[in-house]
């Protein structure tokens, strides 16, 4: 009777100092955010990335699996983020097909958003008081995350907080766009699928799919440019705002 | 399925050795994005497994930005202490870069495209 307990202490050492605890924590924490996602009609509020982050967050402080074990297991899924940025190429190639005379609203769109988002970030939080450790991850906080932790690197921001930054402003977008959507009178799917992908990349793109497949192209296209123009343009502001 | 996810990891690779040795200011997986872009536009159709491939990532993206988010436990002392700057910042920021890009889209906006089809 009495070796039942230690072994199943044993059993609970071994199980979380595997990486697959991780990682069965991190794909259990996303069902249950899609899960939730799906029950509440597709919700914009109850954003499964948002849901699935602070289950998988309570779960490792209650279990008190320090970051850097959680990320051994999670990191399987993390290096598919490259993956998923390569796969982006599949979308904007079907969007880049009926263009016709958007390219140029587009582009203005694109960099518009991407000099407000930065400039309005950083200058609020430095305005507010935050540190300049907090600061220094919002700069790339409107590109999708596997760039921004890229572009973070390079300006000397730490990639995590960044990383961090990026999925709260895309749970943000994909939570609260639609209203300034409406706000402003952008009712075609193009233009509110775009403009979500450029404020929200990944998230905003998710949400856009879940709406409507033309806003989902169109938001994976402004994620993309948006990526790619941020890795070229950030560093390079970044050094001139510093 | 399988073909497709080889392909992708095949310009992802090609992308990393492009950025460490001749373009180190664009990341690995952007130029694994254009080499493919620049691909398919030589091919002018996507493969059926590629194409699979990546409406399973657009599926499940959300997915792939959770490990990297729940690292937020890291920063908790410091964010709570900047909980309101910070919030604002994050909040104002992403509502006025939604606002100004669907108002720059829908300005310049060729006018037969202004509404929905």
């Amino acid at each position: 009777m009495s070796r039942e307990l230690p072994r199943i202490a044993e059993i609970w050492v071994y199980l979380s100092g595997s990486p697959l605890a991780a990682l069965i924590l991190t794909l259990l924490a996303w069902q249950a955010g899609s899960w939730l996602y799906e029950r509440s009609g597709r919700h914009p509020l109850a954003n499964p990335v948002a849901i699935a982050t602070l289950l998988a967050a309570a779960a490792i402080t209650v279990l008190d699996m320090p970051y850097a074990r959680y990320f051994e297991g999670a990191q399987f899924v993390h290096f598919l983020l490259g993956t998923a940025t390569v796969s982006l190429a599949v979308p904007i190639h079907k969007g880049l097909v009926g263009l016709r005379g958007r390219v140029l609203p587009m582009l203005a769109a694109l960099l518009g958003g991407g000099v407000v988002s930065m400039l309005t970030a950083v200058g609020i939080a430095t305005a507010l008081g935050a540190e300049p450790l907090l600061v220094g991850g919002l700069y790339a906080k409107s590109v999708t995350a596997p760039i921004a932790m890229g572009v973070a690197e390079r300006i000397g921001a730490s990639p995590t907080l960044t990383a961090v930054y990026a999925v709260t402003t895309g749970i943000l977008g994909a939570a609260l766009g639609r209203f300034v959507l409406d706000a402003v009178g952008a009712r075609a799917w193009w233009q509110r699928g775009f403009a979500l992908g450029v404020a929200a990349h990944g998230i905003g793109t998710s949400r856009a799919f879940s709406v409507n497949a033309e806003a989902g192209t169109y938001a994976s296209l402004a994620m993309g440019l948006h990526g790619v123009l941020g890795a070229l343009v950030i560093p390079w502001a970044a050094r001139l705002l510093i | 399925m399988i073909g497709g996810f080889t392909r992708l990891l095949l310009f992802q690779g090609l992308g990393e050795v492009l950025s460490k040795f001749l373009l180190p200011f664009v990341p690995g997986p952007v130029l694994g994005l254009l080499l493919l872009l620049g691909w398919l536009s030589l091919r002018r159709e996507v493969q059926q497994d590629l194409e699979m491939v990546s409406a399973a990532f657009s599926r499940h993206l959300g997915l792939l930005f959770v490990p990297a988010a729940v690292g937020v436990v890291m920063f908790m002392p410091q964010l709570r202490e900047h909980a309101f700057a910070m919030g604002v910042a994050l909040v104002a920021s992403v509502l006025a870069t939604v606002g100004a890009s669907a108002l720059l889209l829908r300005l310049l906006a060729p006018a037969a495209d202004r509404h929905e089809p």
